[in-house]
């Protein structure tokens, strides 16, 4: 079934849509990831405008991690005092991204300087993820035990505003968890992504923060940061498309309850490999996009009033 | 004296007392964009009286203006870059010109005035002069891509007549349209394309529901639409982790 999508200005199929939302979202129920790293692309190749699919999908994730910051607030797995310095850097981080994507889109570039970040991005992410999945399955077939963490006095501990964040056990300096915030606000601002995937390992290894408490607290952070970012561009670029938003959010609802509760009869390196390889093809084809021949040199697009 | 003399000609030839007249009449007069719009089609027929054979119908269809960005793509690194732009202004988003007589003698001069006239507007915005035929380039572009688009069609429509006395023509009109008054406008001709008698009618597309309420929004009360969106899925996010919840319970 065809519709009009009102700020995309484009006709898609309907079930496409949902088919695609639950798609990715089955698969960040499988992964455990967030799936706007793939869905803003897919979305791009589906022949959505890069500043619609961009702004559309940051209130996509608005929804999703409001979800799931619900169901850790019910098992405290949330640190308020650390998500809160979180925003604040994302706020600004998300201020200055949609500026920064305004201006591109004013040259008439935004659809280029989207999909370049994607290819630099998926490129490492999936490649990182390829390689590293490899050796984890090469290390247990040699059943090698290497996986040693230990909380390190590292050059975190030499900056100043030291505080303390009683739910994560820490007295840190409250700069590094801006300045993650603020890159993570990047992110959502010019990707439509939530950035789970760098915040969670950063919030681990840089900050040095408990488990328990990491998923809860990402997510909290996102919320906020995909929220503020989705009104950013509503206001900036009038490119949220809520009608495309309310699809993807209800494709990407019931295929991640689908996903989280299917029994995956792989091992995770497995997963992790048919991930990466999904991750690297969606890369790919963004990147021949760029590079083969267009059809037509020639595009027309139409300008303000009418 | 000669120049007074036509000057009479036309003024008596185009004077409701010629012996050519054209009525017509259209099959809707509003047409509603909603989200399931797939394109639609149009009807206008009416009756006329052709003072002789050589007298032949012209029919144009005129969207409402926009104002247009052409670009064009060029290679850097081995990228395809948009590098050339023109912008053209208050051109018709739709045009199409038809005839009952597709041997009519002056055809392509009729044609290309009506399109210079109404395509021809633009600036250039930063085309470097480096391959030389810039503009002329870019206004081929514009026709060439509108016509791929659906929007722009030159005598290949047909105008039905119907025993020397009525009329009939068919506009279709493609999903992706602006919305605003499309006027319709039948003009009777010459031999020499000199106007005898005239009818117009228009048509007004507008948006409707769901798709009126988001892009009027969207454009007119962005904060507004920034927050309803944002309230939106938060109270979907809401609701599915409640139904979840609730579900495996």
């Amino acid at each position: 079934m065809q519709i009009f999508l009102p700020i995309a200005d484009v006709p898609v199929d309907l079930f496409v849509l949902l088919i695609l939302g639950a798609a990715v979202g089955f698969l960040s129920g499988v992964f455990g990831i967030g799936g706007g790293f793939l869905m803003t692309p897919l979305l791009i190749l589906l022949g959505i405008p890069a500043a619609v699919a961009v702004a559309t999908e940051a209130n996509q994730i608005a929804a999703s991690s409001f979800s799931g910051v619900l169901a850790h607030l019910k098992r405290r797995a949330v640190d308020f005092k650390m998500g809160n310095i979180l925003v604040i850097g994302g706020l600004l981080g998300s201020a200055v991204g949609v500026e920064v994507f305004r201006i591109i889109k004013s040259f008439g570039q935004i659809e280029l300087f989207v999909s370049l970040c994607y290819i630099l991005f998926l490129g490492s992410i999936g490649t990182l993820m390829f390689l590293e999945s490899l050796s984890t399955i090469q290390r247990s077939r040699k059943s090698v035990n290497t996986i040693k963490h230990k909380k390190k006095h590292n050059w975190i501990h030499g900056l100043p505003f030291k505080t303390k964040f009683k739910s994560s056990n820490l007295y840190i300096s409250a700069i590094p968890p801006v300045v993650i915030g603020f890159i993570i606000g990047i992110l959502a601002s010019i990707m439509g992504v939530g950035g789970g995937f760098i915040l969670i390992p950063a919030m681990i290894y840089v900050l040095g923060m408990p488990t328990k408490v990491v998923i809860g607290t990402s997510l909290y952070q996102i919320m906020f940061i995909t929220a503020f970012t989705t009104f950013m561009h509503a206001t900036q670029n009038k490119t949220v498309d809520l009608l495309l938003a309310l699809i993807l959010i209800v494709g990407g609802v019931l295929g991640a309850q689908l996903g989280a509760r299917v029994t995956v009869k792989l091992k995770a390196e497995e997963i992790r490999i048919l991930l990466a390889i999904i991750v690297l093809l969606v890369c790919l084809k963004l990147a021949l996009g760029l590079m083969m021949t267009p059809n037509d040199l020639f595009s027309i697009t139409y300008g303000s009033g009418s | 004296m000669k120049a007074l003399f036509f000057a009479i000609i036309i003024l008596f030839s185009a004077s409701p007392f010629s012996s050519s007249s054209v009525i017509s009449d259209i099959d809707k007069s509003d047409i509603e964009l909603s989200t399931r719009f797939d394109g639609t089609s149009l009807l206008v027929f009416g009756a006329l009286t052709l003072e002789n054979d050589s007298t032949s119908l012209l029919v144009e269809v005129v969207g409402p203006s926009t104002s247009i960005y052409i670009r064009k793509k060029v290679q850097v690194w081995g990228i395809w870059v948009n590098r050339k732009v023109a912008q053209f202004q208050d051109i018709p988003s739709f045009y199409q010109i038809s005839i009952s007589n597709p041997e009519h003698p002056v055809l392509m001069k009729i044609k290309n005035q009506k399109l210079k006239s109404l395509f021809y507007d633009f600036l250039e915005t930063n085309s470097t002069p480096v391959d030389g035929n810039g503009v002329e380039q870019y206004y081929d572009e514009l026709t060439r891509l509108k016509k791929k688009l659906g929007k722009l069609s030159t005598f290949e429509e047909q105008v039905d007549i119907i025993d020397k006395k009525l009329f009939s023509y068919k506009v279709n009109l493609p999903k992706k349209i602006h919305p605003g008054i499309y006027k319709i406008k039948m003009t009777l001709i010459d031999q020499q394309g000199i106007e005898l008698s005239k009818s117009e009618q228009s048509v007004k597309v507008s948006k409707v529901g769901v798709q009126e309420f988001l892009s009027y929004n969207s454009k007119k009360n962005p904060v507004f639409y920034g927050l309803f969106s944002v309230i939106i899925a938060l109270i979907l996010g809401f609701s599915a982790a409640q139904l979840f919840r609730w579900l495996y319970r």
